[in-house]
């Protein structure tokens, strides 16, 4: 059985930046995975990351990223790609850290072999609930490459019947904790 | 003629900490703290039911997460006298303790020890000699001359194939790196080590949490956990037991690894104890309550002005009527719109960016300030207000840290030297080992509560229509946190988080007055201003986590901490 782990990254609070855990109740949601496959929302870890994916076959990651294209555009990245730059002198040691967190899992050992980051650029960060148009519009699509990983990497799954209920309980206005 | 150096991680869109310095005559003239980033996340909690807010401001930071969610449920309690039920309290006490062991154990280990330890002199070290240092130092079973081979190999396989990997980023041979090559080992090997033993910290906020990195369990008013002692799925005698196993493990890592690990540097470096002092006005908070009111506490609470620690002030409660009227907020170096300090309930955060400019605005972070002083907050502050009390616990551990450091160095340590970048650390590894002791015994609290057939967990709350305010604090591992409530027509009308990295990160006050990182850093040499690793020896001492921000991911390779020399 191989061990995969699909992590939703980034806060719930900062609009965009929450379409990594939307993501993952969406597919948690809507789907069923073979056994071995762990869907999280991870939040916005630091290096605790590296007990989350040490020892995986596989990670797959869903993050908002910065990297200057279109709102909702869907980048793909690998191992290679999210490791290329080595890690820097940090005043601030806990900053969010998912390269750091590879390089520290090569280095502990335990470093999943194959990385998939579906990144989704986002519109706006700022304080906030709810995500921007164009990445609400992005989301089945970063879905399907979600999906097309698993597939790739041999893991079964099915839609389900009927959808069960997706707690978003951040875009609830009241009342979610009872 | 000072130069100007700029220490500016630009990897990130947002939530940065970055500290500017002067240098003259190779030592620290002027030194300022900013944030880059503006978060204004309370706003969204406006609105809001006041029993839900709990799940939100978990959400306010990745590594902090449990802390703000009891902040959160104490602040709501406090508005409406909620009492909170004692198995409620050892559980949430539990919970606390243990996300604190991990926060340390992590801390020391994984993010400062290499501002100590040299890794390329590791290859150097002879590995029987460094296991035969280890086992005259402790009696931890993890420093066999295998182990220290194994960690030792580690490193020499990565200094051979050229990709330093996590360690590119290590200032390796600066010259304020004084540590033998056995002593760096022995260390880094300890460095490997502590990765278990944080997790094990961690699994037992998982078991009692139901879940990490965002414990489900909480409610205002107590915990979601259902005790059923024959049970397997609800809290029974078998996860009580897996939770004991886990805690003497962490506890005999802290006491026989992370401990000494720290009395051994602080004996090597003792010029230490001489820099990084700064403010030496501290607060502390009580916390770890022991009764359903919250009158009696395991840890104490108060402050100390101007280092005088023989005019101690206690604090009776976690949420003190002293605490309650003293805090205020200062903008006048913060990018927020706003003229005098104000209190957190009715606190303001609009705005007014302008660029960073060292003698006006420069910083996200407000100014914290208590009866219109900074403060300097976490385990100094703990510690120096426990031990200036006499309180049993702290002394004793205060105590054999002192002994520890004058067996292995012939240093004398006073008190006073506490005052410190090495203070800080000594004084992390103290509470370390008071939270692991503690651990042991809310452990037992908890058995023996609920062998007597105490079951409950929860008080229902009542949210009324009238105005009500709150706030809610905890003894977090980075020092004090209060959340602040006001409640109306049973929605939260306004919200304000003062976090323990505010008050040591605090840019300047109206009247000038520098903040704890700021005062920390004046006069500290730099060997190489270039290379200032003696800055971020300070700085880290404290623990930064400015993390309480967004994170989106930055592709482009911008991952070098910038440092400019003006």
């Amino acid at each position: 059985m191989k061990r995969i782990l699909v992590a939703g990254i980034g806060s719930v609070l900062l609009g965009d930046d929450g379409v990594g855990p939307y993501l993952v109740r969406m597919l948690q949601a809507n789907y069923v995975f073979d056994e071995g496959v762990e869907i999280e929302d991870l939040g916005t870890p630091a290096l605790d990351l590296i007990d989350h994916i040490a020892g995986l076959d596989a990670l797959i990651v869903v993050d908002a990223v910065a990297n200057g294209a279109a709102p909702g555009t869907i980048t793909l990245y690998r191992k290679q790609d999210l490791t290329r730059c080595t890690p820097a002198v940090r005043l601030d040691p806990h900053s969010p850290a998912l390269a750091d967190a590879l390089w520290a899992a090569e280095f502990y050992g335990g470093c999943p072999q194959e990385v998939l980051l579906v990144g989704v650029s986002g519109e706006s960060y700022e304080g906030g609930c709810a995500l921007s148009k164009p990445v609400q519009g992005s989301v089945e699509r970063a879905i399907q490459e979600v999906l097309r990983e698993l597939d790739r990497l041999g893991i079964g799954f099915i839609r389900r019947f009927e959808e069960s209920e997706t707690q978003i309980w951040w875009e609830s206005p009241l009342a979610v904790a009872r | 003629m000072a130069n100007r150096i700029t220490i500016d991680p630009i990897t990130r869109i947002e939530g940065h900490l970055r500290i500017d310095v002067e240098v003259e005559n190779n030592a620290v003239s002027n030194a300022w703290a900013s944030c880059t980033m503006w978060r204004g996340i309370e706003k969204i909690l406006r609105g809001r039911d006041p029993r839900d807010a709990w799940l939100f401001t978990q959400r306010f930071c990745g590594v902090c997460t449990t802390v703000h969610a009891m902040a959160s449920v104490r602040s709501v309690e406090d508005a409406l006298k909620l009492e909170v039920p004692p198995n409620a309290q050892y559980i949430r006490n539990l919970i606390l303790i243990a996300h604190a062991l991990h926060d340390h154990i992590v801390h020391f280990y994984q993010l400062s020890a290499l501002d100590w330890v040299d890794v390329l002199q590791i290859p150097k070290a002879d590995p029987a000699k460094t296991a035969a240092l280890g086992e005259s130092l402790s009696a931890w079973t993890g420093n066999s001359r295998m182990t220290m081979k194994a960690a030792q190999d580690k490193v020499k396989a990565v200094a051979a194939s050229g990709q330093l990997g996590i360690f590119a980023n290590g200032y390796w041979g600066h010259p304020a790196m004084r540590l033998s090559p056995e002593v760096n080992l022995l260390a880094f090997s300890h460095y490997l080590q502590a990765l278990e033993y944080q997790r094990k910290a961690l699994q037992v906020v998982a078991m009692l949490g139901s879940k990490t990195p965002h414990i489900q369990n909480l409610n205002v008013g107590g915990v979601a956990n259902a005790i059923d002692l024959d049970g397997t799925s609800a809290l029974g005698m078998d996860k009580l037991e897996m939770i004991k196993v886990l805690l003497d493990d962490v506890t005999r890592f802290v006491q026989q690894v992370y401990f000494v690990d720290v009395c051994a540097v602080a004996a090597m470096y003792p010029e230490w104890f001489k820099i990084g002092s700064g403010v030496k006005n501290y607060m502390a908070v009580p916390d770890l309550p022991l009764d359903s009111k919250g009158t009696a506490y395991d840890l104490p609470g108060g402050y100390i002005r101007h280092g005088d620690i023989g005019n101690v002030r206690g604090f009776q409660t976690a949420a003190d009527p002293v605490f309650r009227q003293a805090v205020t907020e200062d903008v006048t170096h913060a990018y927020y719109q706003g003229g005098k300090p104000l209190q957190p309930w009715s606190g303001e955060t609009e705005p007014q960016f302008t660029g960073w400019d060292g003698a006006q605005k420069y910083s996200w972070v407000k100014a914290p300030r208590f009866d219109n002083e900074p403060m300097q907050v976490g385990p100094l502050a703990q510690v120096l207000i426990g031990y200036a009390q006499g309180h049993e616990l702290t002394c004793k551990y205060t105590n054999m840290t002192i002994e520890k450091v004058w067996s292995i160095g012939g240093l004398q340590v006073t008190p006073d030297m506490l005052h410190s970048t090495l203070g800080r650390h000594a004084a992390r590894a103290i509470r370390a080992c008071m939270l692991a002791e503690l651990a042991q015994k809310h452990w037992q609290l908890l058995v023996d509560n609920i062998a007597r057939g105490d079951y409950s967990v929860h008080n229902a709350p009542a949210l009324p229509n009238s105005e009500t305010e709150g706030v809610g604090t905890h003894e977090a591992p980075r020092g004090t946190l209060s959340h602040w409530v006001v409640i109306r027509d049973q929605k939260i009308k306004n919200y304000q988080a003062v976090v323990p990295s505010t008050w040591n990160a605090s840019p300047r006050d109206s009247a000038g007055a520098l903040g704890p990182y700021e005062a920390s850093l004046l006069h500290t040499p730099l060997a190489r201003p270039e290379e200032p690793l003696e800055v971020l020896r300070t700085v880290h001492s404290f623990d930064p986590c400015m993390a309480c921000a967004c994170h989106a991911f930055d592709p482009s390779g911008k991952r070098i901490a910038q440092v400019k020399v003006l």
